[in-house]
C-alpha cells in the first residue's frame, strides 16, 4: 500500500515538475485538485484516466495515460500471446512488440493465471515446476548455463504474470477526511483491507493509533454513517457509490466500534442493573469475552425489545417486538408467543449491512433520532428495500447495531479487535521500531494473493479495450519531452519551491492549508523534528536517518528494481510489498543490471529504472533513499522513459518487460 | 478345572439390589473372590464412562454421562425394528492414554472387519431417519417435559449396580455438559459424529427450539452431510486425519501435473466458460403487461446479458446485469414444469426484481448454478460450478419423488424425503414439495462445505441457539408456592416462571460464592456475590443431579487453565460427589462446597 501510495505521489510530484518545467507552475495541480473535489473523492482506474483527460493540460493527460498504458500493454500482449498460441485471429495492429516468438515457449506462463495457486506458492517451488515444463532437458544435476537461463526465463514469466495480475487490480484514489477538516488522498487497491488503510493513515497522521480509529463512510442522501470493519476491503464498498454521490470517507475515532470488547457486560448482561455493570471487574469482562467469542461458536447478545419499524413508503413508524438471533432479526407477530417457532424472520444478514441513520426525526418523522437501518451495500438512494428501525434511546441503538455486527461478522470482529489492540500497542512504542510499518504490507499479501485471481478476472471487462489501445498509443508520444526536465530537476538538490507545489495534486483541499507540512511529518514517525524536513530532499545525503526512516514507504521500489535487473528476480515480484531488508540490496542491482540481462534493449533498462528525481513530495521523505539508487542507475541509460517512473516500476515496467522477455526468447532460439 | 457362577448378595448395595454374579474357578481363593467382587462393584459411573469413552475413542469423557433410557411407548412395535447390537466386551484395550491409530482408527478397532464396522457406525453420521421414525419418538412438549428427562441421569459417584442397573440393561451414553472443550476434528472423529447425532436429534425432536429459518438451515446441513458422507464414507476420518495444508498441497500437485499437459489445452481452460441459451425474462416491477419475453441470453463471468436473438449476440446486448451480490431464489414446480429463477439485483436505487424462466430441468440447473455462484462473486470457471449443478439436480429429484407416493420415498436412495430433515411440526405445516425449495434455498449457502466443516457448522448453529446448553429441572424455590423451572447452563443458572414462560432471573457462576446441599431436607442453597442467596428443592430430579450439574460445569470451566491432557478426576469428584466423594459430613448434616471465584476449593464450613 505504501508503495502504491508512494508511487502515486511520485507521479503527482512528477506531474508537478513537468508542468513547472513547461512554465505552467502551479496551475495544473490546482486544476487537478479542483476536479478531484468536484467530481468525487475516488475514481476507478479508468475513471481516473478519463477525468484527467478532461483536464486541459495535455501533459497531465499523457502522464496519466502512461500510468494506465503500461498495465494495459501487458494485458494486450498477453492476450496477443494467447491468440498467437491459438493462432486464429491476427493480433491487434497497435501492438508495438511483436508477439510471435512466444508461441511454443509460454507453456508455463499461462499456467499461472489459470491456476492461481501457483503464484501463491513459494518462489522455490514455482521455478522448478516451470523449468520442467518449458525447457527440453532440465534434469541435469548441476545448474548449467541453459538451466540458469531457463530459470531466469521462468522467473521472468512469473514476474510478467504477477504484473499482469497487478494490472488487473482495481485501484481507487480515495480522499479521506480528517477530523480537523483537512483531507488526505490515498491510492487504495482492491486487495487492501480497511486495516491496512488505517495503518497507512497512522503513518501519515499523528494519531495515537488507538483501537477507536476507524474509517467511516457517510452518505448525505441517505443520511447514513457506517464504520467499515477492519477486515473488509475498502475498494468494494466504495465502488458501489454512484458517480454523483457526495459520500465521504472519514478517518475518525469511533468509540462504539470496539466497545463490546472493552465493556462486554453492557452488551451481554444488559438486563442487569447499570451499577453492577459499571463495577464489573476486568477478570469478569475477560470471562465474558471468552464465553462469547472464544468458543466453538460466537454467541450473539440476546437482545429483545420494542423498536419502531418504518412502514414501506409511508412516514409512519409502527412498534414491534424484535429479537436478535445469530440467524437474523425476528419479530413476534401479533397475538403470538415469543417462542422461537412463532417468530417471523424480519431480516437475515447475508446481504445487508447495518448503518446508523442521522437525524431521522427530521427526515422521516422518526419517534427518536436513535435510528439504524439495514440495506444492501449497493443501494445508495432511498428505496423500499431499506429497512429502517428506530430505538428508544442511544444505548438501545448501540446494542442492536453491535449485536447485528456480531451476528454478521462473528469471529472476524474479535480478531479485528485483537489486531487493532496490537497496532495500538505498537503505535505507542512507535519511535523505536520501524518494523510494524514494513511488516504490515507484507503480512496481508498472501491473503490478497489468494483472492486476487478471481477478482482480477472479474475486472477484466471493466477495462474497456477501446481506451486501452488509445492510451497505449498515447504513451510513446509524450514521453520524449518530459524526461529532460526531471533530470534537470533531479540533479540539483531540490529547492523548497517544488516541495510546496507538489502537495496540491495530492490533496486538493489541503493545498492552501498548513496541512502540507503535516503530511510531510506523518510519514516520519511521531517525533518528527522540523529538521527532518530538510533531510529528505538530498537523496543520498543522510544515510543514517534515512535508513531508520526508510522502511515504510521506501521499501517497495528497491526490490522491484532488483527484480528487473539482477539475476535472481523471484522475490520482488512475487510479494507485492517486498521484504524489509532491501535497503542494502537496493544499491547492488544497478551494476548487475546490464551484465545479467542477455539481451538488454535500452528500452528495458529504461523501463526498469525507477522514477526520475522529483524532489521529495509530501510522503516522500522515506523514499529519499530510493532516488539515489535510481539516479545511479539512471545515469547509464540515456533515455529514461517517462511512463515507467510514474507507475512505480512494477506495473510500469510491464509492457517493456514483456517485449524484452520475448526478445530474449527469440534470441535463445 | 471347573468354573461356575456364584451369586453374592452385597448388603451395602441396598436391600433391593440384585445379587452380584461372579464367575469363579476352583483355584480361586476367598480373597480372590472378594477382590473380584470389589472390582465389580466399586467403579463409579464416572469411571465407567471414562472406560467406555476410551474404548470408543472419545476424548473428554467428563462431558458425558449415562442416562436411563426413556421407556418405549409400546413394546409391540419391536418386531419390525430388530436393532443391531455390537458386542464390545471382548475388545482388548491398550493402556496408552491416547490410542495409537491404525488405518485412521484406534488400533483395537482395526482387528477385524466386524470391529471396523463398529467403528464406522460410531464415526460416520447416520443417514436421515424416515419421517415416521421421527414422529414415533417421544418429543418433549414443554419445558416441564424436558425437565423430566434430566431426572434420568445416573449418579456419577456411585456404581451402576447401586443405581439398579443390571447386566444387559440399557443406558444411554450422552453428552451431558454442553461445554465441548477443545474440539479438534483431527482427533475427535467419533466425538464429533456423536455430538452431531445428539444435536440433530435435539433439533428433530424439538428438544431445543429454533425458528423456521434455522430449521431449514439445519435441514439443508443434514442433507448435505448425508450426501457427502454417502459419496465418501471415510471422508470425516480421512480428511480429518489429513492436515488441511497437506491435502491442499496434494490437490495442487495433481492439478499442476494435470494442467501442464499441453499449452493449448491450458488456454482452453483459461478462456472462461459461458452459458448461451434462449430464456424468458420477466420484470415484475415494470408495469408492462407483456409477461415473459424470450431473448438470447449469455452468461459470462458474473454477468448475464441478453440479445434479441442468437444472431445478434455479437453486438451490444440489450442489457447486461451483474449478479454479484444479488439474491437468488428458486421457484420450481417439477410436475408443472415450472423452472423459475427469481433474482433480486442490487442497484443504487434499490433492488431490481428479475425472473428468468427456463425450459427444462437441465437448463435450469445450469443457469441456477451460474446465478448462485455469481451472486457470491464467483464465475462459471469456479471449481464448484459442476457440483452446484449436481446438487440442484438432486434437489429437483427430491421434489419429484416426494411429490409422488411418499410412502416409499426412501426406497430410492438418490433422494431424501425432506420430511426426514425437519421436525414433525413442519411435516404438518408443509408438504414435502413445499419444503424442498425452502431447504434448497438454505442449502445454497452450505453446499460447498466439506463434511467436517458442515458438521462443525451444524454444531455452531446449534450452539448459537438462545436456549442451547440449558438443562432444565423443575424446582420449588424457598418461599415460593409454585413450581418453577431452573435452567442450568454452562455459565449460569436461570429461573423460569412457568406461568409467564420467561426467564425472570439469571445468576452467573462466576459470581457464586458457595453452594450447599442439605441432604436431609434435600435442598440446594447457593450464595452469590452481593449477598444474594437462593435456595430451592428439586421436584423432577434428585438434588444430587442438580448438585452434580453445577459442580460439573464449574469443573468444566477449570479445564482451560490446566492445559494438561490428564483429567483431574479427583477435582471432578470433589465438585460433583456430594456426600459420597467428598464425605464431609457437617455437624448438621450439611455439606458445603465453597467456590471462590473460580478457585475451586472444597472446604468444610
Amino acid at each position: 500500500m505504501e508503495d502504491i501510495d508512494t508511487m502515486f505521489s511520485d507521479l503527482l510530484v512528477e506531474i508537478d515538475l513537468i508542468t513547472q518545467s513547461l512554465g505552467q507552475e502551479t496551475v495544473p495541480p490546482a486544476s487537478l485538485s479542483s476536479t478531484h473535489e468536484e467530481t468525487n473523492y475516488f475514481m476507478n482506474y479508468t475513471d481516473l484516466n478519463d477525468s484527467l483527460y478532461e483536464l486541459e493540460d495535455t501533459d497531465l493527460d499523457a502522464l496519466m495515460a502512461d500510468l494506465v498504458a503500461d498495465l494495459n500493454a501487458t494485458e494486450i500482449k498477453l492476450a496477443a500471446d494467447m491468440q498467437g498460441l491459438k493462432q486464429p485471429s491476427p493480433p491487434p495492429p497497435d501492438l508495438p512488440p511483436p508477439p510471435q516468438g512466444l508461441s511454443p515457449r509460454p507453456t508455463s506462463s499461462p499456467v499461472s493465471p489459470a491456476s492461481p495457486a501457483i503464484s501463491t506458492s513459494s518462489n522455490v517451488s514455482t521455478p522448478t515446476s516451470s523449468t520442467t515444463s518449458p525447457l527440453p532437458p532440465p534434469q541435469t544435476t548441476k545448474p548449467t548455463r541453459e538451466e540458469i537461463e531457463a530459470q531466469m526465463k521462468a522467473d521472468k514469466i512469473k514476474l510478467a504474470l504477477e504484473k499482469l495480475k497487478e494490472a488487473k487490480v482495481k485501484k481507487l484514489v480515495v480522499k479521506v477526511l480528517m477530523n480537523d477538516g483537512s483531507a488526505k488522498t490515498l491510492m487504495v487497491d482492491e486487495r487492501q483491507s480497511v486495516r491496512e488503510v488505517l495503518d497507512n493513515l497512522f503513518e501519515k497522521t499523528h494519531c495515537d493509533c488507538n483501537v477507536d480509529w476507524s474509517l467511516c463512510e457517510t452518505n448525505p442522501e441517505l443520511q447514513l454513517e457506517r464504520t467499515f470493519e477492519d477486515h473488509e476491503n475498502l475498494v468494494e464498498p466504495l465502488l458501489a457509490w454512484t458517480r454523483d454521490s457526495e459520500n465521504k470517507v472519514l478517518f475518525q475515532e469511533r468509540g462504539e466500534k470496539y466497545e463490546v470488547f472493552k465493556n462486554p457486560q453492557n452488551f451481554y448482561l444488559w438486563k442487569k442493573d447499570k451499577k453492577s455493570l459499571k463495577d464489573m471487574k476486568d477478570q469478569d469482562k475477560e470471562l465474558l469475552i471468552q464465553e462469547n467469542f472464544c468458543g466453538t461458536s460466537i454467541i450473539v447478545p440476546d437482545l429483545e425489545g420494542v423498536m419502531h419499524l418504518k412502514d414501506d413508503g409511508k412516514k409512519s413508524w409502527k412498534p414491534k417486538l424484535f429479537q436478535l438471533r445469530a440467524s437474523g432479526i425476528y419479530y413476534v407477530p401479533k397475538g403470538k408467543t415469543k417462542s422461537s417457532r412463532d417468530l417471523v424472520c424480519f431480516v437475515q444478514f447475508d446481504n445487508v449491512n447495518v448503518y446508523y441513520g442521522k437525524d431521522f426525526k427530521g427526515k422521516y418523522k422518526a419517534p427518536t433520532d436513535c435510528c439504524f437501518f439495514l440495506k444492501h451495500p449497493q443501494i445508495q438512494k432511498e428505496s423500499q428495500y431499506i429497512k429502517y428501525l428506530c430505538c428508544d434511546d442511544e444505548n438501545a441503538m448501540n446494542l442492536w447495531v453491535t449485536g447485528i455486527r456480531i451476528a454478521k461478522y462473528g469471529k472476524s470482529l474479535y480478531e479485528n479487535y485483537k489486531t487493532a489492540e496490537r497496532k495500538a500497542a505498537v503505535g505507542s512504542a512507535w519511535t523505536n521500531c520501524s518494523t510494524p510499518s514494513s511488516s504490515n504490507p507484507s503480512t496481508p499479501s498472501p491473503t490478497i494473493r489468494a483472492k486476487s485471481p478471481s477478482q482480477a478476472n472479474g475486472h477484466v471487462p471493466t477495462l474497456p479495450p477501446g481506451p486501452v489501445t488509445k492510451d497505449f498509443g498515447n504513451v510513446p508520444a509524450p514521453p520524449p519531452p518530459p524526461p529532460p526536465p526531471p533530470m534537470a530537476n533531479f540533479l540539483p538538490p531540490p529547492p523548497p519551491e517544488p516541495v510546496r507545489p507538489s502537495p496540491p495534486p495530492l490533496a486538493p483541499k489541503s493545498s492552501s492549508k498548513p496541512a502540507l507540512p503535516q503530511r510531510h511529518l506523518p510519514t516520519n514517525f511521531p517525533p518528527p523534528p522540523p529538521a527532518m524536513r530538510g533531510l529528505p530532499p538530498p537523496p543520498l545525503g543522510p544515510p543514517m536517518d534515512d535508513a531508520s526512516e526508510a522502511p515504510p514507504d521506501f521499501l517497495p521500489p528497491p526490490p522491484r528494481s532488483t527484480g528487473f535487473g539482477s539475476l535472481p528476480p523471484p522475490p520482488p515480484m512475487n510479494s507485492l510489498p517486498p521484504p524489509p531488508p532491501p535497503m542494502s540490496m537496493d544499491l547492488p542491482p544497478p551494476p548487475p543490471d546490464p551484465g545479467c540481462l542477455p539481451p538488454p534493449p535500452p528500452m528495458f533498462t529504461g523501463a526498469g529504472a525507477p522514477p526520475p528525481p522529483p524532489p521529495p513530495p509530501p510522503p516522500a521523505s522515506p523514499r529519499a533513499p530510493v532516488r539515489p539508487s535510481g539516479s545511479v542507475r539512471k545515469v547509464p541509460p540515456a533515455p529514461p522513459k517517462r511512463n515507467t517512473p510514474s507507475l512505480q516500476g512494477g506495473a510500469g515496467g510491464g509492457g517493456d518487460f514483456m517485449s524484452e522477455l520475448m526478445l530474449a526468447m527469440n534470441k535463445k532460439r | 478345572m471347573s468354573a461356575w457362577d456364584l451369586l453374592v448378595t452385597v448388603e451395602d448395595l441396598g436391600s433391593d439390589a440384585p445379587s452380584v454374579t461372579l464367575s469363579v474357578a476352583s483355584d480361586l481363593h476367598v480373597g480372590g473372590v472378594i477382590l473380584k467382587l470389589v472390582e465389580k462393584t466399586r467403579s463409579s459411573v464416572f469411571q465407567t464412562v471414562m472406560g467406555v469413552c476410551r474404548m470408543l475413542n472419545i476424548r473428554h469423557p467428563e462431558e458425558h454421562s449415562f442416562l436411563r433410557p426413556v421407556e418405549e411407548k409400546k413394546k409391540k412395535k419391536d418386531k419390525d425394528s430388530a436393532e443391531e447390537i455390537y458386542d464390545l466386551t471382548e475388545v482388548p484395550l491398550s493402556s496408552a492414554s491416547r490410542p495409537c491409530l491404525y488405518n485412521g482408527m484406534p488400533a483395537h478397532f482395526a482387528d477385524s472387519p466386524q470391529m471396523e464396522a463398529i467403528y464406522k457406525m460410531l464415526s460416520v453420521t447416520q443417514p436421515p431417519p424416515a419421517p415416521e421414525v421421527i414422529t414415533k419418538q417421544f418429543r418433549p412438549a414443554s419445558v416441564v417435559d424436558k425437565a423430566h428427562i434430566n431426572g434420568r441421569w445416573l449418579d456419577s459417584s456411585r456404581c451402576l449396580m447401586q443405581q439398579g442397573i443390571q447386566e444387559n440393561d440399557r443406558v444411554w451414553l450422552r453428552f451431558k455438559y454442553f461445554a465441548s472443550y477443545d474440539i479438534d476434528p483431527k482427533y475427535d472423529v467419533v466425538r464429533l459424529t456423536q455430538l452431531y447425532e445428539q444435536a440433530r436429534w435435539a433439533i428433530l425432536l424439538e428438544d431445543i427450539d429454533c425458528t423456521e429459518e434455522e430449521m431449514m438451515l439445519f435441514g439443508a446441513l443434514q442433507y448435505h452431510i448425508s450426501k457427502v458422507s454417502e459419496s465418501e464414507p471415510q471422508a470425516l476420518s480421512s480428511s480429518a486425519a489429513m492436515d488441511d495444508l497437506e491435502s491442499a498441497l496434494q490437490c495442487l500437485e495433481v492439478k499442476m501435473e494435470g494442467e501442464s499437459s499441453s499449452a493449448s489445452e491450458m488456454l482452453e481452460n483459461m478462456t472462461a466458460p459461458e452459458l448461451n441459451d434462449y430464456l424468458k425474462i420477466f420484470r415484475p416491477k415494470r408495469l408492462t403487461l407483456k409477461g415473459y419475453k424470450q431473448y438470447w441470453f449469455k452468461f459470462q463471468d458474473t454477468s448475464i446479458s441478453y440479445f434479441k436473438s442468437k444472431e445478434e449476440s455479437i453486438g451490444e446486448p440489450i442489457q447486461q446485469i451483474n449478479l454479484k451480490g444479488c439474491e437468488v431464489a428458486p421457484d420450481v414446480n417439477v410436475t408443472a414444469q415450472k423452472f423459475l429463477i427469481r433474482l433480486l439485483i442490487p442497484a443504487p436505487e434499490g433492488m431490481n426484481e428479475v425472473y428468468l424462466r427456463c425450459e427444462n430441468e437441465q437448463q435450469y440447473a445450469q443457469w441456477m448454478a451460474g446465478c448462485r455462484l455469481a451472486s457470491k462473486g464467483k464465475s462459471l470457471a469456479d471449481s464448484s460450478f459442476q457440483s452446484e449443478i449436481q446438487s440442484i439436480r438432486s434437489f429437483l429429484a427430491m421434489q419429484k419423488t416426494s411429490s409422488g407416493s411418499h410412502s416409499n420415498a426412501n426406497a430410492n436412495d438418490e433422494s431424501i424425503n425432506p420430511h426426514s430433515l425437519v421436525s414433525p411440526r413442519y411435516h404438518k405445516k408443509y408438504k414435502a414439495k413445499q419444503l424442498t425449495p425452502r431447504i434448497l434455498d438454505a442449502y445454497q449457502n452450505v453446499a460447498q462445505l466439506s463434511l467436517t466443516d458442515a458438521v462443525m457448522r451444524f454444531l455452531q448453529i446449534w450452539q448459537a441457539l438462545p436456549d442451547f446448553g440449558l438443562s432444565y429441572v423443575v424446582v420449588r424455590f424457598k418461599g415460593s408456592r409454585k413450581d418453577e423451572v431452573l435452567g442450568i447452563a454452562p455459565n449460569r443458572l436461570i429461573r423460569i416462571d412457568l406461568a409467564v414462560g420467561e426467564v425472570v432471573k439469571t445468576w452467573r457462576y462466576n459470581n457464586m460464592k458457595q453452594w450447599n446441599v442439605n441432604w436431609d431436607i434435600r435442598q440446594v442453597a447457593i450464595e452469590f456475590e452481593g449477598n444474594i442467596n437462593i435456595a430451592f428443592a428439586c421436584v423432577t430430579a434428585d438434588c444430587k443431579i442438580v448438585h452434580e450439574f453445577i459442580g460439573g460445569y464449574i469443573f468444566m470451566s477449570t479445564r482451560s487453565r490446566s492445559k494438561s491432557d490428564t483429567l483431574n478426576e479427583e477435582l471432578f469428584h470433589k465438585l460433583t460427589g456430594g456426600h459420597e466423594a467428598l464425605s464431609i459430613p457437617h455437624k448438621d448434616g450439611l455439606l458445603l462446597v465453597q467456590t471462590a471465584g473460580h478457585q475451586n476449593q472444597s472446604q468444610q464450613a
